[in-house]
C-alpha cells in the first residue's frame, strides 16, 4: 500500500470513526430522552398494564322457604368479561369481539362508553355462564383480544323453576334508565334484583363485592397478588312462603290462568302466592331467545304480570261482605231484613236478572247463596260513596304494604272518582244505576287478590287490618336459629263484633249449604264467599256466555279464612276465564286447606333433594347435623 | 491452540466478551419466566463458546489464505442461497420466509456468513491494485457483487438481514472519497430505489411496519404494539434499572421477542441509563478498535475487510438499538453479541475473527 492510499484511507477511515460516534451519540440521546425525561410516564404505563384492580363479586344471599328449603342458591360461573381496566378504545376491535359474539356492535361499544365515565369497577359481561365449549371458545378470543378477560363470578339459581317466579323475581344488570333515576346509587353493570322479592330486597341481598390487587402478565394471567379484600356475601333471607302449599297451589291452577294468595293470620306472612301463568326466573340470567321475548313481552296472557298484586279484577259476589257492612254500619239494614228475590227485578227503568228465584231472604242467606237481588236493594239504598267509605275503613282501597315492587292499589268507585277519570262532563256524572252494578262488584271496581285477600283476613281477625309480607326473617349467625322479623303494626278495623259474628256465619254456610257446598270438607269448617265477575259487559244475557268463547267466561273467585273455629289462614283464589266461582275456584281453596290443615301436619310434602334443607324452626333445638352457617352458603367464591 | 489464543487480541476481546456476559445476563433475565425457552441462556452460551472457538481459530488462519479462496467462497455461498430458496425450511410463524436450512436438527441461516463472504471478496478484489488504478467498471462490478447475494436473501424474503449487506458498500467511499456529485448521486439513486422498492419489491408487511414507524402513536394495541411496548420498557428503567430479572415488561412478557429482536430493551430496563452507557460505550470501544486495526492493517485488502466489518457492526448496533428504542423501524434487525441465536452469534464472532487474524499478522511482522 502506496503511502498517498495510506494517507487517503486513513482519512477516510477517520471519517467512518466520526460517523460512528455520532450514530451512537443519537442513541445516547434517543435513550436518555425515553429513560431521563419520560421516565414516569413510562413507568406509569408500565404499572397500569401490569397491575390491574378487580372487582371480586359478592354472591347474593340465599333464599329459603320457612321451613329453611332453599329456593334460590348461587352457583359459581364462569363468564367472558372486559375487565373496567382493560376496556378498548379501538373502534375496530370493538365491532369484530360483538361480530365474533354475535352481539349489536353499536350496543357494545355504547356500553363499553359508558363504563368508562362510569365510577367504580365493573367489567362488561359479554358471555356469562359459559360451558366447556363456551370456556374454550373464550380462550381462543382471548388469544385474538387480548383485553378479554374470563371471571367467575356467582350466579343465581332458582331452584323451583316457576314454582314461584313472581314471587322470588329475578336478577340483572341495572338498566340504564334506573341509574338515570337514582344518580349515584348504582354502579353501572351492577347485579341487582329487577322484580319480586329480589328486587324489593336487593339491598339486603346483595353483598359487598371484594376487590383484588393482582400483578398480571401480557396475558391477563395473574401472576402475583398485592391487595385482597374478600367479598361479603349478601345476608340469606327466609320467607313466609309455604314451599308445599306452593306447590300444592301451582298444581291446582294447572295451565288454567288466574291468581292464589294464603296470608297467615297470625302476622299477614304469605303462604302461598301463585301467578297463574308463572315464569322460570332462570330464563332470565341468559340472554332470552326470541321465542321468550314472544312469550314474556307479546302474549296476551302476560306471565310477567304478578297478578296477586298487581291484576286488578272485579271482585263480583265476593265483595257482597263489603256492601253488606257498608249497609249495616249505615243502618240501612240488621242482619235480620229481608228482601224478596223474584228471579230478576227493575232498577232504575233497567231489568236486572239474578242467578236463581232465591225468595224472601235474610242477609245471611242471601250470602250464602249469593242473591244478586238482596245486594241491588241494598244498592238502591246506598250511596256509591257510602259503599267507598266502607272500602276505605275496612282497608279495601289501600295498598296492602307487601314488601314486593309495584304493588297496584285496589280501586272502588266512588263520586270523586269519576269526577276526577272520566273525560266528558257528561261522564262525570255518577248514576245511581251504576251503583246497582258495584253492588255486585261489577261495575267500576277493580281490587288486587291480594287486597282482596287482606279484607277476608280482616273478617276472620274481628278486624285487625294485617300487612301481607314475604320476609320472614334472618338466621342468626351466632346460635343458628331464625330471627323473625316483627310483624309490621297492624291498624284495628273497625268492625263491630255482632256484625262479625252475623258474617261469619254467612260465610260458613256458603261452604255448608250455599254456592260453595261442592267444597265443603266434610268434617272441617271453612268459610267463604264465592264470585264470578264479567270480563264483558253481557247485559241480561248472562246464561249465554259460560258457553263463550274462553277470554270472554267470567272470572271465577273464592274468598274466605279457616278454620272458622280460631282462623289461621285467609285466602283468595282468582281463576280466570273459568265461569263460575263456585265450580272452579272454590275447589282450588277446598285442595289447599286440604294440605294445610289435613295433610301437612303429618305428611308434609318434601321439596326435591336439592333443594337442602335446613328445617331451623325458632324455638326448636338446632338437630345436631346442623350445617354451619358459613357451609349452607353455597358457591362461596 | 496456544498460538490461536496468541491470535486474540485483548483491545477487541476485552470489550467484546463484556458485551457477551452483559447480553447473557439479560436472556438469562428474560428467559426465565418463559414456558418453553427458559434454559434459553444455556443454549446461548454454547453458541457463545462455538463462536469463541471458531474465531480463534479463524485468527490464526492468515487473512492472505482467506482472500485468495474468497472467490470460491462467495460461490458456494450464492448456491447456498439458491438452495435456501428452493429447499429452505420455513421458521416461527413470521411471515413464511424460507431463511434456513437444516441439517439434522441443527438449522443455520446462511445469509449470516454470507455478509462475512462477501465482504471478504469483495474487499479482496478492491484491494488487489492500487485504489488510483480501480476503474468505476471495478466499482460497479464490485456494487453488483454485493446487490447479488443481496437479492437472493430479499427473495427469501428478510429485509433485515438484506439491508446488512448494505454496508459493505462503504468500501467505494472509502476508496473514492466523498465527492459531492458521489453524495447528489448517491442520494438520487436511494430515492429512486426507495420509490422502486415501495411500489415493487417490498410486501405488504412490510411497508406496514414502515408506515407504523411514521405514525408511533396509531394503534398501540395493535402493529405499533411491539415498539410501544419496547419503549415503555426502556422509560421504565429510568438511570439506573429496575433490577437484575425485576423489570415488570421483561419479567411479565409484556416486552415482545425479548431474547432476539427485543432483547436491548430488557438490558434497558433492568439497567437503567446507566447499562445503556456502559453497552454503547462497549460497543463504541469495539468498533473504534476495529478502526484501529484497519489503519494498521498491511495491506488495502485487510484494510478495506476491517472497514467493512466495523460498518456492518455499526449498522446493526445503531438500527437494532435505535428500534427497541422507536427512532428506527422495525426491521428485525439483531444486536451482536446480546440477541440469542445460533447463526447470528457464530457470524459476529467469525468476523471479529477475520479482523483479529489482520492485527495478528500486523503484530508478527
Amino acid at each position: 500500500m502506496d503511502i498517498r492510499n495510506r494517507v487517503n484511507l486513513h482519512r477516510r477511515l477517520a471519517v467512518l470513526q466520526t460517523v460512528a460516534w455520532g450514530l451512537l451519540l443519537v442513541l445516547v440521546v434517543a435513550y436518555g430522552w425515553i429513560q431521563l425525561v419520560k421516565r414516569s410516564a413510562m413507568r406509569d404505563a408500565a404499572l397500569s398494564q401490569a397491575v390491574k384492580n378487580r372487582t371480586t363479586p359478592a354472591p347474593r344471599g340465599i333464599i329459603y322457604d320457612r321451613n329453611g328449603y332453599k329456593l334460590v342458591v348461587n352457583h359459581n360461573a364462569l363468564h367472558l368479561v372486559i375487565q373496567n381496566e382493560d376496556l378498548p378504545s379501538n373502534a375496530h376491535q370493538i365491532t369484530a369481539v360483538a361480530q365474533v359474539l354475535g352481539m349489536d356492535p353499536a350496543w357494545l361499544n355504547r356500553r363499553i362508553q359508558a363504563s368508562r365515565q362510569a365510577a367504580g369497577n365493573r367489567m362488561v359481561v359479554l358471555k356469562d355462564n359459559l360451558d366447556e365449549a363456551g370456556l374454550a371458545e373464550a380462550e381462543m378470543l382471548r388469544a385474538r383480544f387480548p383485553f378479554l378477560s374470563i371471571q367467575a363470578a356467582p350466579r343465581r339459581v332458582y331452584l323451583g323453576n316457576d314454582l314461584a317466579g313472581h314471587v322470588m323475581g329475578y336478577v340483572g344488570e341495572v338498566s340504564p334508565a334506573l341509574m338515570a333515576k337514582e344518580p349515584g346509587r348504582y354502579q353501572i353493570g351492577e347485579i341487582i334484583g329487577v322484580s319480586g322479592f329480589e328486587a324489593s330486597h336487593n339491598e339486603q341481598l346483595k353483598g359487598l363485592d371484594g376487590q383484588r390487587r393482582i400483578l398480571v402478565d401480557n396475558l391477563g394471567r395473574e401472576v402475583a397478588l398485592f391487595g385482597l379484600q374478600e367479598p361479603v356475601a349478601g345476608h340469606n333471607a327466609y320467607l313466609t312462603i309455604d314451599a308445599g302449599l306452593q306447590e300444592v297451589m301451582k298444581e291446582a291452577f294447572g295451565e288454567e290462568n288466574g291468581a292464589g294468595v294464603v296470608i297467615d293470620l297470625r302476622d299477614g306472612g304469605i303462604l302461598a302466592m301463585y301467578s297463574s301463568p308463572s315464569f322460570d326466573p332462570n330464563t332470565f340470567l341468559n340472554r332470552l331467545s326470541q321465542a321468550d321475548v314472544d312469550n314474556f313481552y307479546r302474549n296476551p296472557a302476560r306471565p310477567l304480570l304478578n297478578r296477586v298484586t298487581q291484576g286488578l279484577y272485579p271482585p263480583g259476589s265476593t265483595f257482597k261482605l263489603l256492601v253488606a257492612l257498608a249497609a249495616l254500619d249505615k243502618g240501612i239494614i240488621t242482619p235480620d231484613t229481608q228482601f224478596t228475590c223474584p228471579g230478576h227485578k227493575v232498577f232504575y227503568g233497567r231489568d236486572f236478572r239474578c242467578d236463581a228465584t232465591h225468595g224472601t231472604m235474610n242477609l245471611t242467606q242471601a250470602i250464602a247463596h249469593s242473591c244478586n237481588v238482596y245486594f241491588w236493594e241494598l244498592g238502591a239504598r246506598l250511596d256509591v260513596d257510602d259503599i267507598y267509605a266502607a272500602a276505605k275503613r275496612y282497608g279495601l282501597v289501600e295498598p296492602t304494604g307487601i314488601d314486593l315492587p309495584h304493588e297496584a292499589t285496589s280501586r272502588v268507585p266512588s263520586r270523586e272518582w269519576k269526577a276526577r277519570t272520566a273525560k266528558t262532563k257528561e261522564q262525570q256524572k255518577w248514576y245511581a244505576g251504576e251503583t246497582i252494578s258495584v253492588a255486585i262488584g261489577q261495575g267500576q271496581n277493580g281490587l288486587t287478590p291480594i287486597a282482596l285477600a287482606r279484607f277476608y283476613a280482616m273478617l276472620a281477625t274481628k278486624g285487625k287490618l294485617l300487612t301481607p309480607h314475604l320476609f320472614y326473617g334472618t338466621r342468626n349467625e351466632s346460635n343458628g336459629q331464625l330471627d323473625l322479623l316483627q310483624p309490621a303494626p297492624l291498624r284495628q278495623a273497625p268492625l263491630d263484633p255482632a256484625t262479625w259474628a252475623v258474617l261469619d256465619e254467612a260465610m260458613f254456610q256458603v261452604v255448608k249449604v250455599g254456592t260453595a257446598k261442592a267444597s265443603n270438607i266434610p268434617g272441617f269448617d271453612m268459610c267463604g264467599k264465592t264470585g264470578t265477575s264479567q270480563v264483558r259487559a253481557l247485559g241480561a244475557n248472562r246464561e249465554a256466555s259460560r258457553s263463550q268463547e274462553k277470554k270472554f267466561r267470567d272470572n271465577a273467585l273464592f274468598a274466605g279464612y279457616a278454620p272458622r273455629q280460631n282462623p289461621q289462614i285467609a285466602f283468595v283464589v282468582v281463576a280466570e276465564n273459568a265461569g263460575f266461582g263456585a265450580s272452579s275456584a272454590a275447589p282450588v281453596a277446598k285442595k289447599l286447606c286440604e294440605y294445610w290443615f289435613l295433610q301437612r301436619p303429618t305428611n308434609p310434602r318434601k321439596p326435591p333433594a336439592e333443594y337442602g334443607v335446613v328445617l331451623q324452626r325458632p324455638g326448636t333445638q338446632p338437630p345436631s347435623s346442623q350445617p354451619t352457617p358459613s357451609t349452607s352458603q353455597e358457591a362461596q367464591p | 491452540m496456544k498460538e490461536r489464543l496468541r491470535a486474540l487480541d485483548m483491545g477487541l476481546l476485552i470489550p467484546m466478551m463484556l458485551l457477551v456476559f452483559m447480553g447473557t445476563l439479560t436472556i438469562y433475565s428474560a428467559g426465565r419466566g418463559m414456558a418453553v425457552q427458559s434454559d434459553i441462556w444455556l443454549k446461548q452460551t454454547f453458541w457463545n463458546l462455538m463462536g469463541f472457538t471458531l474465531m480463534a481459530c479463524v485468527a490464526g488462519v492468515a487473512p492472505q489464505r482467506l482472500f485468495r479462496r474468497s472467490s470460491l467462497f462467495y460461490i458456494l455461498g450464492l448456491l447456498t442461497l439458491v438452495a435456501v430458496l428452493v429447499v429452505g425450511k420455513k421458521l416461527g410463524a413470521g411471515a413464511g420466509a424460507r431463511r434456513w436450512i437444516g441439517i439434522g436438527k441443527l438449522t443455520f441461516q446462511p445469509s449470516e456468513l454470507m455478509k462475512w463472504v462477501t465482504l471478504l471478496f469483495v474487499a479482496h478484489r478492491l484491494g488487489t491494485q492500487p485504489a488510483e488504478h480501480l476503474q468505476t467498471s471495478d466499482l460497479l462490478g464490485a456494487m453488483a457483487l454485493v446487490f447479488f447475494p443481496m437479492l437472493l436473501v430479499f427473495k427469501q424474503p428478510d429485509l433485515g438481514m438484506a439491508i446488512s449487506f448494505l454496508p459493505i458498500l462503504v468500501l467505494i467511499p472509502l476508496i473514492r472519497g466523498l465527492k459531492k456529485r458521489w453524495i447528489a448521486l448517491g442520494l438520487v439513486g436511494v430515492c429512486l430505489f426507495g420509490v422502486f422498492a415501495w411500489k415493487k419489491l417490498l410486501k405488504p408487511y412490510q411497508k406496514e411496519r414502515v408506515m407504523n414507524f411514521l405514525r408511533p402513536d396509531a394503534d398501540l394495541q395493535g402493529k405499533n404494539y411491539q415498539v410501544n411496548q419496547s419503549r415503555i420498557a426502556i422509560g421504565a428503567g429510568g438511570l439506573t434499572g429496575q433490577g437484575f430479572t425485576a423489570g415488570s415488561q421483561t419479567q411479565l412478557n409484556f416486552l415482545p421477542v425479548k431474547t432476539t429482536d427485543f432483547v436491548f430493551a430488557a438490558w434497558a430496563e433492568e439497567r437503567g441509563f446507566i447499562g445503556v452507557l456502559m453497552a454503547l460505550g462497549l460497543f463504541a470501544a469495539v468498533l473504534n478498535r476495529i478502526l484501529s486495526i484497519a489503519r494498521q492493517a498491511r495491506t488495502q485488502s485487510e484494510a478495506y475487510f476491517c472497514a467493512g466489518a466495523a460498518a456492518i457492526f455499526l449498522l446493526h448496533i445503531f438500527v437494532n438499538v435505535g428500534m427497541v428504542a422507536g427512532v428506527l423501524p422495525n426491521k428485525g434487525i439483531v444486536l451482536p453479541f446480546f440477541s440469542a441465536g445460533g447463526s447470528s452469534t457464530l457470524s459476529y464472532f467469525l468476523g471479529l475473527g477475520v479482523v483479529m487474524g489482520v492485527q495478528y499478522r500486523n503484530r508478527m511482522k
